[in-house]
């Protein structure tokens, strides 16, 4: 059972080649070579296919088939996202999101990891738990976002709230699992030896929990954005999700798509390159996968 | 302590009750130290919801009536996102060249936060049953694309290898390896594509409704009702939990008979018991 | 002189409905410079044996104990799977286990690690070994505690015939220059009579079957006659004990 996210976080920190760069030695290496950037080239060549194939749609149908406030063409898009960027719009919004997102997050982790550490070790406090982090993580996070903005207002707490309230469920599941599954054989081995629990900690748990930890902070973070840009929906006075909001409202499409694109933008940047750099670098010890 | 005793309060069934109440008493206590008097007592929360369960309700719609509409799109939504994203997953699957030309848009598509999906929808066809439909397809389609292509590319070579030794006919081939391999990709995008379906929903009868659960909680906001609200986000819990306990569990109990039972791990297995969330 | 103590040792696993007896009214000593083969069929506790004797478990009832002169002796534990850490370089694996981390300490690693010709891997993560030279790396770090007592659980019964072989031989050579008190456990009969001068042999429900000396000399070829029929005798021993996998 995939859960789609995980996969591919596994999938790329796996990656990096390490032949690459070699001198091929053999005629047979030499082939296998070969055949690798023949597949390299198909395979871009495919996927530019693909981003011109679905541009190409958007444009048609905003040319030929529908009125422009329903689906205006890609290079207005392109126009307003660079307005957005160049009037400052984008750092004083980005920055009120990310700050939300940062304290809030933060939090669920804290109390994610804590819990999820607790519940991994002990089956009553799982009984006690599980219950509640399922219902948290299955019910949408726009009630939290209500009943936080009902509670609080549109004051500070209540975004943050929220992101702790749906953020931390993700990140104790994820620990549970890494605590559950604890590699007895190594610790046992640690054991035999005498190892001190500081060292054990250092060199066992915690390169063995890293994978896990990736994964709760990827969740995690992608449910603290999408919950902090709903509280800013719902009642902000600034933000991405206010912004997007105020689109909205105005029924302005181009505007509307543009902060959409871009949050989604920044939020693929701060996950793929941000994140994917510190795991990479984390998994280094990783024999190469070969597909 | 009696031994009895101490097994009663050791039981993961008393970790549960116990659980239940303290946060009906945590919530209690903590309603005095919040900065507004909108916040309801538990009890008030339970008279609301026991009176909407009775079908005695100030909105529009009762709760029956409010889920039941809900349930409707989004069963129509998701079968509607089957019916695209079984042959789109099964081409991904099968062929590199669909893979790659499809692959970076399904990514976007599953990261892509529902509530965009929403006041799309929102934008696009204005007050009617559609938007919400669409909504649920736009937001679970590519969790059953991802999943069916990641199913076709897990099914295990050397069984079907071992079936072909053994001169089997195609058919008995693929409904003996192909979907029972398939089973648990199909199960993960019921289960995710579902999930975020639902949230899209709920969204999309906010902003683009007049019925529904999602508007109904609208409703209570608006009105500044928040044993309304409150109430409604419990019943959308017991919504999930009564889905999750009732359908998802015991269908995958079905599907997944075969595999050894997880209440009782192998001796050798302790301590790596399978999480059950 | 490290010296193993084992009397009327007894260990039970309690599971949710039942109660499996792993080793039942256990006794031997063993000291000096010996290599002590435990052998018997699968499950009868010759690991749990192991596992008491280096602290990873806890004696039901009965001694189990290792010491060297009035003190707890050093043991270096040898698995059966490697269990490397991964994530670490196999240098780091070794120094993982060591009291110290200083020069002196690495000096030490290093020369362990060329003993088993793994001097040029040091760097390396065990995922870019392959299995053989995984278990030489977990031999390595067995010695470079400097162990009184080497304990090793079915050190070659992952890999291939040819591999162990020669693992096998080098063991041996090492034991002749350290002259340390080895204790292996087997289930490979031939294994146990080519490598050892004693062979304790454990039957089901991890009671004590049988003490018996080997007095060949080495180096022995498993294909040379005395080899042969020592371990030809103790199959039929085996048989007499009933203690073949029925």
């Amino acid at each position: 059972m995939v859960h789609p996210k995980g996969d591919m976080a596994t999938k790329s920190a796996a990656k990096g080649d390490l032949k690459a760069g070699r001198e091929p030695a053999t005629d047979q290496e030499q082939k296998a070579l070969l055949k690798k950037r023949a597949d390299r080239r198909s395979r871009w060549i495919w996927r530019l296919a693909g981003y011109v194939f679905f541009i190409g749609i958007w444009q048609f149908s905003s040319t030929y088939l529908v009125e422009d406030f329903i689906l205006p063409p890609p290079l207005t898009i392109l126009e307003t996202m660079q307005e957005i960027v160049t009037s400052g719009l984008l750092v004083t919004h980005f920055g009120a999101t990310l700050e939300k997102i940062a304290i809030g997050f933060s939090l669920a982790f804290i109390i994610g990891a804590f819990i999820g550490i607790l519940m991994g070790m002990n089956r009553w406090w799982e009984a006690f738990f599980s219950d509640w982090v399922l219902i948290l993580m299955t019910t949408p996070g726009l009630i939290f976002v209500l009943v936080s903005t009902m509670v609080f207002g549109l004051s500070y707490i209540g975004p943050i709230v929220a992101v702790v309230i749906t953020g931390f469920p993700y990140v104790a599941v994820n620990l549970v699992e890494g605590v559950k599954a604890a590699p007895k054989d190594l610790t046992d081995m640690a054991r035999s030896y005498n190892v001190s629990r500081a060292r054990l900690i250092r060199h066992v748990i915690i390169p063995f929990l890293a994978p896990f930890i990736f994964t709760a902070i990827r969740y995690g973070f992608s449910i603290a954005w999408k919950v902090a840009t709903l509280t800013e929906v719902i009642g902000g006075n600034e933000g991405i999700g206010f912004m997007m909001r105020r689109e909205f409202q105005s029924f302005s499409m181009a505007g509307f798509l543009s902060w959409a694109l871009l949050f989604f933008a920044f939020a693929l940047f701060l996950e793929r390159i941000v994140l994917q750099r510190q795991i990479d670098r984390f998994f280094r010890w990783r024999p190469e996968v070969t597909s | 302590m009696p031994r009895g005793l101490r097994r009663f309060w050791r039981s993961t069934r008393t970790a549960r009750a116990i659980s239940i109440v303290s946060f009906l008493v945590g919530w209690q206590l903590l309603i005095p130290l919040l900065p507004t008097a909108l916040i309801p007592t538990p009890f008030e929360v339970g008279e609301f919801m026991w009176a909407e369960l009775r079908a005695d309700t100030l909105a529009p719609e009762t709760v029956y009536q409010a889920f039941a509409t809900s349930l409707r799109r989004l069963v129509t939504g998701f079968g509607i996102a089957l019916l695209i994203g079984i042959p789109i997953g099964l081409l991904m699957g099968l062929f590199k060249r669909v893979e790659e030309f499809l692959h970076d848009f399904v990514v976007v598509g599953l990261a892509m936060p529902s509530l965009v999906w929403a006041l799309i929808a929102a934008m696009w066809f204005g007050f009617v049953e559609r938007s919400s439909i669409i909504t649920v397809i736009l937001a679970s389609v590519t969790f059953v694309i991802i999943n069916v292509s990641e199913g076709v590319r897990a099914v295990p070579k050397d069984l079907l290898d071992m079936g072909r030794a053994y001169g089997t006919s195609d058919l008995h081939r693929v409904r003996h390896v192909v979907l029972p391999s398939l089973m648990p990709f199909l199960f993960a995008s019921l289960r995710y594509g579902l999930a975020n379906g639902w949230k899209g929903l709920v969204l999309a009868e906010i902003y683009a409704s007049t019925s529904g659960a999602g508007w109904t909680i609208r409703f209570w906001y608006d009105a500044r009702r928040a044993q309304g609200v409150i109430g409604y986000a419990l019943f959308f819990m017991i919504f999930a939990l009564l889905a999750e306990r009732l359908v998802f569990r015991r269908l995958s109990d079905r599907v997944f008979r075969w595999r050894p039972s997880q209440d009782q791990p192998p001796p050798e297995a302790e301590g790596s018991v399978q999480v059950n969330i | 002189m490290a010296s193993i103590k084992v009397q009327s040792l007894r260990k039970e696993f309690v599971t949710s409905d039942s109660t499996v007896v792993a080793l039942e009214n256990a006794s031997f000593e063993a000291s000096g410079h010996v290599f002590v083969s435990i052998v018997g069929p699968s499950g009868c506790g010759k690991s749990t044996l192991l596992n008491i004797l280096s602290g990873i478990e806890t004696p039901t009832s009965g001694i189990a104990e290792i010491t060297e002169g009035d003190k707890k002796a050093r043991n270096g534990y040898v698995f059966q799977a490697a269990r490397l850490l991964p994530w670490r370089t196999v240098m780091d694996n070794l120094l993982f286990v060591q009291k110290d981390r200083d020069a002196e300490t690495r000096e030490r690693c290093q020369r362990y690690l060329e003993m088993v010709d793994l001097g040029h891997t040091a760097n390396k993560y065990p995922g870019q070994l392959s299995g053989g030279m995984q278990q030489r790396v977990g031999i390595a770090r067995a010695f470079s505690i400097e162990p009184d007592v080497l304990l090793m659980d079915e050190p070659f019964s992952h890999l291939d015939a040819i591999t162990g072989r020669s693992l096998r031989k080098e063991l041996h050579h090492i034991w002749m220059e350290t002259r340390k008190t080895v204790l292996f456990v087997t289930h490979d009969v031939g294994e146990a009579v080519e490598l050892s001068n004693r062979m304790v042999i454990f039957g089901q429900g991890g009671r004590l079957r049988e003490d018996m000396k080997i007095d060949l000399p080495f180096p022995r070829d498993p294909a040379d006659d005395a080899v042969a029929l020592t371990k030809a005798n103790v199959l039929r021993t085996f048989e007499e004990l009933d203690l073949v996998a029925s």
